[in-house]
């Protein structure tokens, strides 16, 4: 299978910090990677860099083929990149059904065509009773449905998931979880960052780790949660007994 | 907003009752008070695109205000070209100067973009306060007075200055309505909410700010030389008035930022307010109905920040989920 992402010798400093070095992964059509590491390792970095928000110093993103770096925001979602927000930035004073068409309206200029696509959306994400509810009013979850609608509205071949399960409890959690899987059964290639192992476990094939903004690990699941670099850099020990999927 | 069942039955006897308005009404004291509500709410409604919509806080707009001022003064006393030529002619000019204008000012956000736009109306007023060779300095000129000569956008009687801004605001009135209705008016919405995620789903934000704030500028530059034609009169200071700015501000917040009739509402009731107080308390104390005008000002903003379109459909709403509990 062709590569969806290819990230190579990405670097970002600000100021006296590296928030990024040489970072270099790929992710493959239709895979589904998760990018881990403790707070402050540059995995949100590596989102804005890759989306456009923020310039990279060095190195370059490629995606499906071309070269993203250089390239605004919007740009990069209009070729295909779409992500969600850490903290979910929802058009508070729209409707829920009003945030998801300014999104389709990216491959639809028409209202009734945008409405259509939004309504898909809405479905897919399970927020359909909420359709004509103000964002800001919205619970931490619905929010953060209602910024993966508004993403997949863009009709995105690849997409960045931003901690969607922070703040979650264990059902929502498996909500989430199924969401993703749901994602991905559809053909989308999707990068997720998340602290939650149990729910990296359950949706990732893939695994990159940074520290301090550098590539420590990459690999299989298994693999990672018997690295010990990553175990003493993130997991803690108590991992190193117990086995990959009672963790949670 | 769609116009179907009562709200068109209402829009058309709006329109007719605005049209009627100066056959009924003889007296030239109120026709000049419906003629300065109506240019008030037509700048405000140009304001209302980029400072509404997309919640650019522009305090500036009287830069597009004088430069269509000047524009058409210039060629009609100049050249010789009529002030109906001179306005569209200003429009150009305004929306031309909203580009150098916005890339200074559009990479600055919330209160910062508002310093930088008063700042640029201020710049403009003290050019056309400086350099006198070029438009008569701080003295002004005033227009020949042609009588009655509806070529030269001048007229006897205030009756047909009042036809025109009605055009005028009935104009910016369809474009925002039907800006609102379409993809830029979700995405002008998007950009006021939030400019990261707007970009982040494909919006490109620069571009769209750009475009509207064109629209807005052309459309505040026409509010300038109707001015101007009306008073007779040109120079920096009434041109480039800060009051110019604010107002156009004022009217929407007022009557509800992002809606489509908030700026008119506002404006109506800022005005009949303001005239009200002159003559109920212009002869006391000096100043007094200023300081009742803005307390009244600051009430809302204070209590209700939605402004009255948005107090409104508060209301409805309330209703309406009333009817659905029972």
């Amino acid at each position: 299978m062709a590569d969806a992402l290819v990230v190579k010798d990405l670097c970002k400093r600000f100021g006296g910090l590296r928030a990024v070095q040489d970072v270099s992964f790929s992710v493959r059509e239709n895979e589904t990677l998760a990018l881990i590491g403790p707070n402050g390792a540059g995995k949100t970095t590596a989102f804005n860099l890759i989306m456009g928000f923020h310039r990279p110093d060095a190195g370059s993103v490629c995606a499906f083929g071309r070269e993203m770096v250089g390239r605004r925001p919007h740009e990069v979602c209009a070729h295909g990149l779409a992500r969600t927000f850490q903290v979910a930035k929802p058009f508070g004073g729209m409707t829920v059904l009003d945030n998801v068409m300014t999104g389709a309206f990216l491959r639809d200029r028409s209202p009734e065509a945008a409405r259509e696509k939004a309504h898909e959306a809405i479905d897919f994400v399970g927020l359909s009773s909420r359709t004509n509810t103000a964002a800001r009013d919205l619970t931490t979850i619905d929010q953060r449905r209602l910024e993966m609608a508004r993403a997949l509205a863009t009709q995105p071949r690849l997409l960045l998931l931003d901690e969607v399960m922070a703040g979650l409890n264990p059902a929502e959690v498996d909500q989430a979880v199924a969401l993703v899987d749901k994602l991905s059964s559809r053909g989308l290639t999707i990068v997720i960052v998340e602290h939650l192992m149990r729910a990296i476990m359950a949706v990732a094939k893939h695994i990159v780790v940074l520290d301090h903004g550098q590539k420590i690990a990459e690999g299989s699941p298994k693999e990672i949660v018997e690295n010990p670099e990553v175990i003493r850099a993130y997991l803690g020990s108590g991992y190193a007994q117990a086995p990959a999927g009672a963790a949670s | 907003m769609r116009l179907r069942g009562w709200g068109g039955i209402a829009l058309g006897i709006g329109i007719a009752a605005m049209a009627a308005l100066p056959l009924v009404v003889r007296n030239a004291f109120a026709v000049d008070i419906f003629i300065r509500i109506l240019l008030f709410a037509f700048i405000g409604t140009a304001w209302n695109l980029l400072g509404g919509y997309a919640k650019q806080l522009s305090l500036g707009h009287a830069a597009f205000f004088g430069l269509g001022a000047y524009t058409s003064t210039l060629l009609q006393l100049d050249f010789g070209i009529s002030p109906w030529i001179g306005m569209a002619a200003g429009g150009v000019v305004g929306m031309l100067a909203s580009l150098p204008i916005g890339w200074l000012c559009f990479r600055l956000r919330g209160p910062y973009f508002a310093i930088a736009t008063i700042a640029t109306a201020q710049v403009l007023m003290l050019i056309f306060l400086k350099f006198r060779d070029f438009a008569w300095g701080a003295e002004g000129t005033t227009i020949p007075n042609l009588g009655n000569a509806p070529l030269m956008m001048q007229f006897e009687g205030k009756t047909p200055y009042y036809y025109i801004v009605l055009c005028l605001l009935a104009l910016a009135l369809a474009i925002t309505a039907s800006v609102e209705r379409s993809r830029i008016g979700y995405y002008l919405v998007a950009i006021g909410e939030d400019e990261d995620a707007a970009e982040a789903i494909g919006i490109d934000v620069a571009r769209v700010k750009r475009n509207i704030y064109m629209i807005s500028s052309f459309l505040t530059a026409l509010a300038g030389t109707f001015y101007t034609q009306y008073i007779y009169f040109i120079d920096p200071q009434t041109a480039f008035n800060f009051s110019v700015s604010i107002e156009a501000a004022l009217v929407s917040i007022v009557g509800g930022i992002g809606t489509l009739w908030g700026p008119l509402i506002g404006t109506m009731l800022l005005e009949t307010t303001s005239a009200l107080l002159q003559s109920w308390l212009g002869n006391s104390i000096g100043g007094v109905q200023l300081t009742v005008y803005s307390l009244i000002l600051m009430s809302v903003i204070l209590w209700k920040p939605t402004g009255i379109m948005g107090y409104v459909s508060e209301l409805t709403q309330r209703r309406r989920s009333r009817a659905k509990g029972s």
